[in-house]
């Protein structure tokens, strides 16, 4: 707080966290291929993650690193069962658009 | 002070405006460069007042700087470019940017596991997704389809997340936070090692046992003294396995159900001669 640059800070990586999680919700509403919104909720793992590890060295306390392991773990079950999905989709339509889905109601 | 966050909020707002995929002209430079001073300009502002010091080593900040803004730069290009594989590639540089962070907080594991699992596991499956759903016809096209190429509702998508990085931002910042206590810190390495239970590393047993047979050879067994210090990977292990084991449990399951749903899910049924006329997409 006293030497301008020359301390880093929680608050540098909050921000860091947050840009790349903002920029994840961006992506996912934003683009229509169905590949890349599964790969924007991915960038918002990121930005959770590099939350969550630097929330854990500013209080020296383990468990926000434990917690980026489950969030790995998750992350990597939802890829599985979503590029599953995808797959199944896009044999069904022969598309990645999710506009061609649009009239799905309900 | 967040006055300068919601200035810079609307800026970066417009500037990933100018970088969204769009029919027509695309002023993806101009957008960049805007991006570019936006994120220097508020770095420059708000390292006069960021909170919460970490106490991390000054050599730290430059890397900070350089891994930060190659996440961010790479995040943008992940949601801005037009073809899946080129935003995968980006995304791998967001992984290994964001890893770099966690080795400037001296979370060597998590950076290494990042690489590993999101880098060599998870987007192997995306890249493999992608160029299995890539159109055959499509191989020697010019350029990727439609829908790549025009983002939906740009203007809406942008106002809403930059709306959301303000008021994360206005909170990460507000200089009328309660400051958490920086008595109350986590746990030393001497009370995990010292804890109920404790489980040492067998690090401990072998400089014990070199210190043993040192003596004999005459090295003074100062030097040799088990030294009390976890390592990033010892700590994170042994809070993982001592305060988390059913998580961990939960974890194996969950990786198995997601195992066996992406198989039941994704498999093509193949009509065998024998089999009764099913319907001919054939899907489960």
């Amino acid at each position: 707080m006293t030497d301008p640059l020359h301390s880093l800070t929680l608050a540098h990586y909050l921000f860091t966290g947050a840009v790349l999680f903002v920029l994840g919700v961006i992506g996912f509403i934003s683009r229509r291929n169905l590949i890349i919104m599964f790969l924007c909720t991915e960038m918002m793992f990121q930005g959770v993650a590099v939350t969550l590890v630097a929330f854990s060295r500013y209080h020296q306390n383990d468990t926000g690193q434990t917690f980026v392991i489950f969030l790995l773990t998750i992350a990597a079950a939802e890829a599985a069962l979503a590029l599953g999905l995808v797959v199944l989709l896009f044999r069904r339509r022969r598309t990645l658009d999710a506009q061609a889905w649009g009239e799905m109601k309900g | 002070m967040t006055y300068a966050l919601y200035i810079a909020s609307v800026v970066g707002a417009a500037a990933l405006l100018l970088m969204m995929p769009r029919p027509g002209y695309n002023p993806r430079f101009l957008g960049g460069l805007l991006g570019a001073a936006t994120l220097g300009g508020l770095w420059l502002y708000l390292s006069r007042e960021m909170p919460y010091e970490t106490g991390l080593a000054r050599s730290a900040m430059a890397c900070y700087y350089i891994f930060s803004a190659i996440a961010i730069g790479s995040a943008v290009r992940v949601i801005t470019h037009t073809r899946p594989v080129y935003s995968a590639l980006w995304f791998v540089m967001v992984v290994l940017a964001s890893s770099g962070l966690f080795l400037t907080l001296n979370a060597e594991f998590m950076a290494f596991a990042m690489v590993i699992i999101y880098g060599g596991a998870i987007l192997v499956t995306y890249v493999f997704v992608i160029m299995l759903a890539a159109q055959a016809g499509d191989a020697d096209a010019a350029d990727s389809p439609e829908y790549d190429r025009v983002a939906r509702e740009p203007l809406m998508a942008v106002a809403v997340g930059f709306l959301l990085l303000a008021a994360l931002l206005s909170v990460a910042f507000n200089p009328n936070a309660i400051v958490p206590n920086p008595a109350a810190r986590g746990l030393t390495d001497e009370q995990i090692i010292s804890g109920d239970g404790a489980i040492l590393p067998n690090r401990l047993d072998a400089a014990l046992a070199g210190k043993l047979a040192g003596s004999a050879n005459g090295i003074s067994t100062e030097e040799l003294a088990p030294t009390r210090q976890l390592h990033n990977v010892e700590r994170v292990g042994l809070d993982l396995f001592r305060n988390h084991p059913l998580g961990l449990e939960l974890a194996g399951v969950i990786l198995l159900v997601s195992l066996v749903g992406a198989v039941v899910i994704a498999r093509k049924r193949v009509d065998e001669p024998g089999d009764p006329p099913a319907s001919t997409t054939g899907n489960a």
